[in-house]
């Protein structure tokens, strides 16, 4: 047990003042928001370095109430990782803000909105009992919940208010799960539970309504059809950071628990694992499908965590070698996926600002006017698609791995056939960047026919979303300006579908913040694969018992 | 005596969590919820709970119950719902997906308790505890099968707080026994109860701009309401009943 800690307490706390000032007065400028945002991640790593000493832990009281927390390598990452994203999102939000002339009480609302999710989400990093985690996950659950509406726009409001359903469901479900353990035990600490094995058909069920509230919130494959509509409409930094972090918080709950509770349960471990294959495949398939960019980027993030449901089977009762290299697999596709697709939703966000529509289509032939954004896009689909240098690859190798080596083949099917999924729906947006002659002529529906197919007819068809006589080969598919090669520059106005509202102008550039920040994301996608060793040899080993104090 | 009052306080809360879930006119419904409330407080004052009888009058009934009552009576540049709840319900086996979580969630629940008292689970309750942790499942089923079978959202709302209130039932009376983290399951309660009376104020506050904007009381575009003032519905009366989900 370790005295309370005063610099995570101020780590915790500092978000939610920083954003109750700047929600009195908005941030205008980039600068001011780095200046002032910069420290988090910077303790936030001295706090990282302070545990060479080894894991703290200990209990707070608040009166009679005990609150059990711990802090070791895994809480750390994980809270740098959400300081790290909260300042890129605040950086992206303050020039989008400019960018897309937010309403002036809705930007504002955003600060202590986001403020008040990083509270949320550190409580769950470092809870070590059922009730932090109950307070965190909700508080980070109404925040994301304020965020996805501040757009105000029908579509919005619809969305958002089934989120705002599904997550209260979610919670109630949650909380039934601690009545029936509470029933069973009488106490909350993880590390109290983890003792508790009597009795077992109760602790079962109370796990049973604890996952499926969780599930609900990580929008795992049955219980995923809010995330789509609500990311649909969000602004793009709400957005980012949505999909980053806020799903992933409610399966890092879902691990902690099932590795404290029932660690040893295969046959429940292989039912998680069998729907996050389904997650796997239905998300890719659906982001194969999408007309709509946003829409691409959100189904691929319904793919992705999928990916990592792949961790209970291969943590269940199997060897050392094997439960160590999912475990490190886990996480490191976890780091990989967060910084990569809030990346990857930031250029979405800054192609739509440019092309002023959300549409696939209305990419055609982009790549020589927006060459940063697009090169963004590719870098972070290089993670998702986990080609080597990237923490994705890395990941998906050790799960390979860690499958064949536990003769546990269903799973390398499933990581091959996400793969191509995934190189499906991101060459298809990328295809659309770098055709010239788009949809002239019969604007909406250059896309169209290839949706029309049944989905059961395979990802073989959508490889072909028209014919492409005009695609040059080889070197037209490098991102980056060519102008040489082409006949002829030809304007955007011609290639763009004229039924938008705006009339049909060059696409103007985003600030060039919103494209650095984006680009430094999918840049430490890429350099976390590469330097996956420290954060790892950080990790806690995965045999470590996983609470605190008793 | 206790036993006898625990009796009558239960079976009065299931009356009231029917009349608000089946209740047609809005107003109404929304009273019983209220009432409803304050008998939950009166429940917490059985368990030995004064600070949560009075956390449940403040949040449940006076802010959570005025809020909902506020959606119908709202002044100013929102309009106001139409009083009486003319959404048709879906239809009842639509999606037997939901219905098998309904059921799974009721008789997970409902194994789990057997299990946990032991015999005694299937004679009538002897202790207050136990009873209102009872009560709490046919509650949840209602809010539950409300939940799941209602469009009107502020009815979706309701089954919400209803469904909480069950949920709240069961982990009061279960950990009654368990003294030691009498303070964590207050807290727990205490949580829960601010989170209702978040998610019912904000979904209050949605469902009005959403009604002010596209005339809507549903999450389905094609439901939308008939208000009195005549805001922007122009479909017939009976094209609401066409299932379209």
């Amino acid at each position: 047990m370790s005295a309370t800690p005063f610099h995570l307490l101020w780590l915790l706390g500092a978000p939610l003042a920083l954003g109750l000032l700047a929600w009195v007065r908005p941030p205008r400028h980039s600068g001011l928001v780095l200046l002032v945002g910069l420290p988090l991640p910077l303790v936030a790593v001295w706090l990282l370095l302070g545990l060479e000493k080894g894991p703290m832990a200990g209990r707070l009281a608040l009166g009679p109430l005990m609150l059990h927390w711990r802090f070791d390598g895994l809480a750390a990452l994980l809270l740098l990782l959400t300081q790290l994203l909260l300042l890129a999102s605040a950086l992206y939000a303050t020039d989008y803000a400019r960018a897309t002339r937010l309403g002036r009480h809705a930007y504002a609302g955003l600060w202590p909105l986001l403020g008040g999710l990083a509270l949320g989400l550190g409580l769950i990093w470092i809870a070590a009992d059922l009730l932090l985690l109950y307070a965190g996950l909700e508080l980070m659950g109404l925040c994301a919940v304020g965020l996805m509406l501040l757009p105000g726009s029908n579509a919005a409001l619809s969305a958002g208010l089934r989120y705002l359903l599904f997550a209260l469901v979610g919670s109630l479900a949650w909380l039934l799960g601690i009545a029936l353990l509470l029933g069973a035990g009488g106490r909350l600490d993880l590390a109290g539970l983890a003792a508790l094995t009597e009795p077992e058909p109760v602790i079962r069920i109370a796990l049973a309504l604890l996952t499926s509230g969780l599930l609900l919130k990580a929008a795992i494959f049955p219980l995923h059809s809010w995330l789509a509509p609500v990311h649909g409409s969000a602004w793009t930094p709400v957005s980012a950071i949505h999909g980053a972090l806020v799903v992933k918080a409610a399966f890092f709950i879902l691990l902690l628990l099932w590795r404290a509770l029932l660690p040893k349960a295969i046959a429940g471990a292989w039912a998680l694992g069998a729907l996050g294959s389904l997650a796997v495949l239905w998300g890719g398939l659906q982001a194969a499908r999408a007309a709509g960019l946003k829409q691409l980027v959100a189904w691929s993030t319904v793919g992705q965590l999928g990916y990592l449901m792949l961790a209970f089977p291969l943590l269940a009762g199997t060897g050392a070698d094997v439960a160590t290299m999912a475990w490190q697999a886990t996480w490191l596709q976890l780091g990989g996926h967060a910084l990569a697709k809030a990346a990857l939703f930031m250029a979405a966000g800054n192609l739509v600002l440019a092309t002023g529509a959300d549409r696939l289509t209305a990419l055609t032939g982009t790549s020589r006017r927006l060459p940063l954004a697009w090169m963004t896009f590719g870098l972070a689909a290089v993670t998702l698609m986990g080609l080597p240098p990237s923490a994705g690859f890395t990941a998906k190798w050790l799960w390979l791995q860690a499958a064949l080596t536990a003769g546990q083949w269903p799973w390398v099917v499933v990581l091959a056939l996400g793969t191509l999924l995934s190189a499906i729906y991101v060459f298809r947006v990328l295809r659309c960047a770098f055709v010239e002659t788009g949809p002239e002529g019969d604007p909406e529906p250059a896309l169209k026919p290839a949706l029309k197919p049944e989905p059961g007819l395979g990802p073989a068809l959508k490889q072909e979303p028209r014919p492409k006589p005009e695609l040059k080969p080889g070197p037209e598919l490098k991102p980056g300006p060519k102008p040489e090669l082409k006949p002829g520059p030809k304007p955007a106005p011609e290639l763009r579908p004229a039924s938008g509202q705006k009339p049909a102008l060059e696409p103007r550039r985003p600030p060039l913040g919103m494209e650095l920040v984006a680009l430094a994301l999918a840049l430490a996608a890429l350099a976390l694969g590469l330097a996956a060793a420290w954060p790892l040899a950080l990790l806690p080993a995965v045999a470590s018992p996983p609470a605190g104090v008793r | 005596m206790a036993l006898a009052a625990a009796w009558g306080l239960a079976g009065l809360l299931l009356l009231l969590a029917g009349l608000s879930l089946f209740q047609r006119d809005l107003w109404r419904a929304c009273e019983a919820f209220v009432a409803f409330a304050l008998l939950m407080a009166l429940a917490w004052l059985l368990l030995g709970a004064p600070w949560l009888a009075l956390a449940e009058t403040l949040l449940g009934a006076l802010l959570t119950g005025g809020s909902l009552l506020w959606t119908l009576r709202g002044r100013g540049a929102l309009p106001r719902l139409a009083p009486v709840d003319e959404t048709a319900r879906r239809a009842r086996f639509s999606a037997p997906l939901r219905w098998l979580l309904i059921l799974g969630w009721l008789g997970l629940t409902g194994l789990a308790l057997v299990w946990l008292l032991g015999p005694e689970a299937l004679t009538p309750p002897r202790s207050t505890s136990t009873l209102l942790a009872a009560t709490g499942v046919p509650i949840m089923g209602l809010g539950l099968w409300a939940f799941a079978a209602q469009r009107h959202l502020l009815r979706r709302l309701l089954a919400f707080n209803l469904l909480g209130s069950g949920v709240f039932l069961l982990l009061g009376g279960l950990a009654a026994p368990a003294a030691a983290a009498t303070a964590e399951v207050r807290a727990l309660i205490l949580i829960g109860l601010m989170i209702a009376l978040l998610g019912s104020v904000l979904g209050a506050a949605l469902l009005l701009r959403l009604h002010a904007q596209a005339g809507q009381v549903t999450l389905n575009p094609l439901f939308k309401a008939r208000s009195n003032a005549g805001s922007g519905s122009g479909m017939a009366p009976g094209s609401g009943m066409i299932s379209t989900r």
